[in-house]
């Protein structure tokens, strides 16, 4: 159980901090401005380094990859762009290049910035510095000279900042020969090597606080708290009442089975299971909403508002549910037991719901049990569909905003749920069965 | 089965043996037909497509004479810049029943539904394909690893597929695709990644089943390497359960690829059955019901078709399932 929920915050780790892009723009959009990207990845954690380290990111800076294009490089005068053999921006001599900045640099941070240059077509010994990178502030102006060559070189130079330097601005200057530059970066010190997105990650996860929706600002543990209760009074009803009649309708299969009824059941449930979930809410809508307007269609104010979604969900998992309880159903029928049952002269009807119902419970349970964790999840296209705002909903509404926070929290919960629920099968088969013990 | 029975099919091979079960299941066969029916429409939904298509495609180098290849197999040059037929609006058309020369009616931009059916079937296929390509081969590589090879690398296959399966399958696959980008990308890494699980775990079992029988010690005293005897010598014998197993997911596929581009997550820019739901659930409320009715009904079909035949294949290539079958 412990490395399962191990491997859950791993692999929600992996999908939505590794994998995934960045989280950043695919909720504000490309022409979202920096400084609400970097509040955004403040907020997140985002800036962080990704396991461990000293050095995170900032939007200040983005790092560059010139192979394609310059960048924001391209804005500076002066500049010239290649791409042949690599991407490199060739920075002539005698000015000084500004370096173009997204947004001010926090005062209380530390940052370094991360070279790789060389010089082209310098004398060979020059007596001054030939690159100089200058820091300019309001009350700070510092120029670190590069000790720069004809060979490829990486520079690292750190940006000291007091609590009142502001507007702290950078510029290249050239005075000799052509500086090329293949990658520069700026980095931004975290406080120390475990400041990192996973440690950020787990103790979110410990101390269940899951952050702010970035759709709503609202606490996304408290979205998930508020949306259990609707969910589960979609899902419970639902679910009990599936499972009664898929068993009632599975016990009549073995009771007749090999007729006629037994075969139009197997067929029925076969076509039952062919029909998409989403015909299902579209035909329900349509003909006990609108056309007969039995029930509401939309909204979450009675009970009357969830009979139709719970109808429909039942509807779509009866053909499975027959299937499945039958063949549980017809394992038991040709058993000992039940030949000697049938021996001893018990009635059809006895043997089925004595004998039978209740050797069937082991399997019927161990999939009651495992169907727990997929309540409270609530049914994602049933809620959205019937405006019932439970977990479904919020999970789907966010999938839609690009809401990552909430649907990073849904899915881990629900996985942890579904590893507790396992745990509580095998509690219940011991129980139920007292072949089964523990080790 | 009777005593004479088996000896006549005693020199028969497992597959062979199937083959026969399965010409004799009347319903399989019909399905099969519906399968074949299907899968023809979707090659020529195919063809359709890249005709329009294949002169705006930016292949790699080392295709481009393919590429003018097909351009000249397709007459691709007759339809370029023209808008291809299930795209192509037509305002003095919308909402028209189905006619003779509208087989299925048009939708709201006046659309042949029965074109964009054709469409739609393209693109289920492709899902089942592709997402089976992703699927099994991941579930038959860990599969075999882990049950041939035991040891930390079962331990870490098994880890992998009870971690996956914790996972909510729906909410996964959609949070999957929604990192990857929208598109079929996104519905084919969700869908393929997180159903290789069950499959593994199948193929897992069923090799450390067969490593102890004679013929892979045998195969083993002769000397031979585990690749060899991984693929094969075991691999041919458990290959019935990812046959059974690739009919179970494709009409699975197809349903979630329906449901993805039915929220707006799946395919963009071509018709797909989903987002021809989406178009049309409004519309029926109007009693414009053909988009609509005709979309469901090939979901049903195709799925309907799978489902059966899937048993069918079933019943026919496991013989334990079939002594079962049998005593019923």
């Amino acid at each position: 159980m412990i490395p399962t929920i191990f491997g859950v915050i791993i692999i929600t780790f992996l999908l939505f901090n590794v994998a995934g892009g960045d989280p950043a723009m695919l909720k504000l959009g490309k022409q979202a401005n920096a400084k609400s990207l970097e509040e955004y990845d403040i907020q997140r954690g985002l800036n962080k380094p990704l396991l461990c380290g000293l050095w995170g990111k900032t939007r200040a800076f983005s790092e560059l990859d010139f192979k394609k294009n310059a960048g924001p490089w391209s804005q500076v005068e002066g500049i010239l762009y290649t791409n042949k053999p690599k991407g490199r921006i060739l920075l002539p001599a005698g000015r000084d290049y500004p370096v173009p900045m997204a947004l001010a640099l926090s005062p209380t941070e530390q940052y370094r910035w991360d070279f790789n240059c060389r010089l082209v077509g310098a004398d060979k010994h020059p007596d001054t510095p030939v690159a100089l990178l200058i820091c300019e502030g309001s009350n700070v102006i510092k120029s670190v000279a590069l000790n720069v060559s004809s060979s490829w070189r990486t520079f690292i130079v750190p940006v000291s900042t007091t609590p009142n330097t502001s507007n702290l601005k950078f510029k290249l200057s050239i005075q000799n020969g052509t500086l090329e530059i293949r990658s520069m970066s700026l980095g931004r010190r975290t406080r120390n090597w475990f400041d990192s997105q996973l440690c950020f990650f787990l103790k979110q996860i410990a101390t269940l606080d899951f952050g702010v929706s970035a759709e709503t600002n609202q606490r996304v543990s408290k979205m998930i708290l508020d949306g259990i209760l609707p969910s589960l009074a979609l899902t419970v009803p639902m679910f009990f009442v599936g499972t009664i009649i898929e068993i009632l309708l599975a016990l009549v299969c073995a009771f007749f089975r090999n007729t006629f009824i037994d075969r139009f059941f197997v067929v029925f449930s076969v076509a039952l299971m062919s029909v998409n979930y989403l015909v299902w809410i579209v035909f329900g809508q349509y003909f006990m909403g609108y056309a007969v307007r039995w029930f509401p269609v939309w909204g979450f104010e009675s009970w009357r508002h969830l009979v139709l979604p719970c109808c429909i969900g039942v509807f779509s998992g009866l053909g499975s549910g027959i299937r499945f309880y039958r063949t549980v159903m017809l394992d038991e029928m040709y058993k000992d037991y039940v030949r000697t049952a049938f021996a001893k002269g018990v009635t059809r009807s006895g043997v089925l719901f004595k004998h039978v119902l209740k050797n069937a419970m082991i399997p019927i349970l161990t999939s009651v049990v495992m169907a727990i964790p997929f309540l409270y999840m609530g049914s994602l296209l049933l809620e959205s569909f019937f405006g019932i705002p439970g977990l479904g909903n919020l999970a789907i509404n966010a999938l839609n905003n690009s809401d990552v926070d909430v649907v990073r929290a849904t899915i881990l919960v629900g996985a942890v749920i579904y590893v507790i629920a396992n745990l509580m099968t095998d509690i219940c088969y011991t129980l139920v069965d007292p072949r089964v013990k523990f080790k | 089965m009777s005593e004479s029975d088996k000896t006549e099919h005693a020199g028969r091979s497992l597959w062979a043996d199937a083959w026969a079960d399965l010409k004799r299941n009347r319903l399989a066969v019909f399905c099969l037909w519906i399968m074949v029916v299907f899968c023809a429409t979707a090659l020529y939904g195919e063809i359709v497509y890249w005709r329009y298509n294949i002169i705006n495609a930016n292949p790699p180098r080392f295709a481009v004479p393919i590429q003018k290849m097909f351009i000249h197999l397709l007459r691709a040059q007759q339809v370029a810049d023209q808008i291809p037929p299930y795209l192509a609006p037509d305002m003095n058309n919308r909402y028209s029943p189905p006619s003779r020369k509208h087989v299925m009616g048009t939708d709201s931009l006046g659309r042949d539904v029965f074109l964009r059916v054709v469409q739609g079937a393209r693109i289920a296929f492709q899902v089942g394909i592709i997402t089976s390509l992703i699927a099994i081969p991941l579930a038959v590589l860990l599969g075999c690893l882990a049950g041939y090879f035991g040891g930390w690398i079962d331990d870490l296959v098994v880890w992998l597929y009870s971690t996956f399966a914790c996972m909510p399958s729906l909410l996964f696959i959609l949070a999957i695709s929604m990192m990857v980008g929208k598109g079929l990308q996104g519905v084919y890494l969700g869908i393929g990644l997180t159903t290789c699980g069950y499959l593994c775990r199948l193929i897992r079992a069923e090799v450390i089943k067969h490593k102890e029988l004679t013929y892979v010690r045998a195969a083993k005293t002769l000397g031979l390497g585990p690749t060899r005897i991984i693929f094969r010598h075991i691999l041919p014998n458990v290959l019935h359960l990812v046959i059974i197993n690739f009919s179970m997911r494709f009409p699975a596929a197809i349903e979630t690829e329906v449901i993805m581009s039915f929220l707006g997550i799946g395919v963009q820019d071509e018709p797909s059955w989903g987002i021809m739901i989406s178009n049309s659930r409004f519309r029926l409320w109007q009693g414009v019901w053909w988009e609509l009715a005709f979309t469901t009904l090939a979901i049903f079909l195709i799925v309907l078709a799978f489902n059966l035949f899937g048993d069918a294949l079933r019943d026919a290539l496991d013989p334990r399932l079939r002594r079962q079958s049998d005593k019923a």
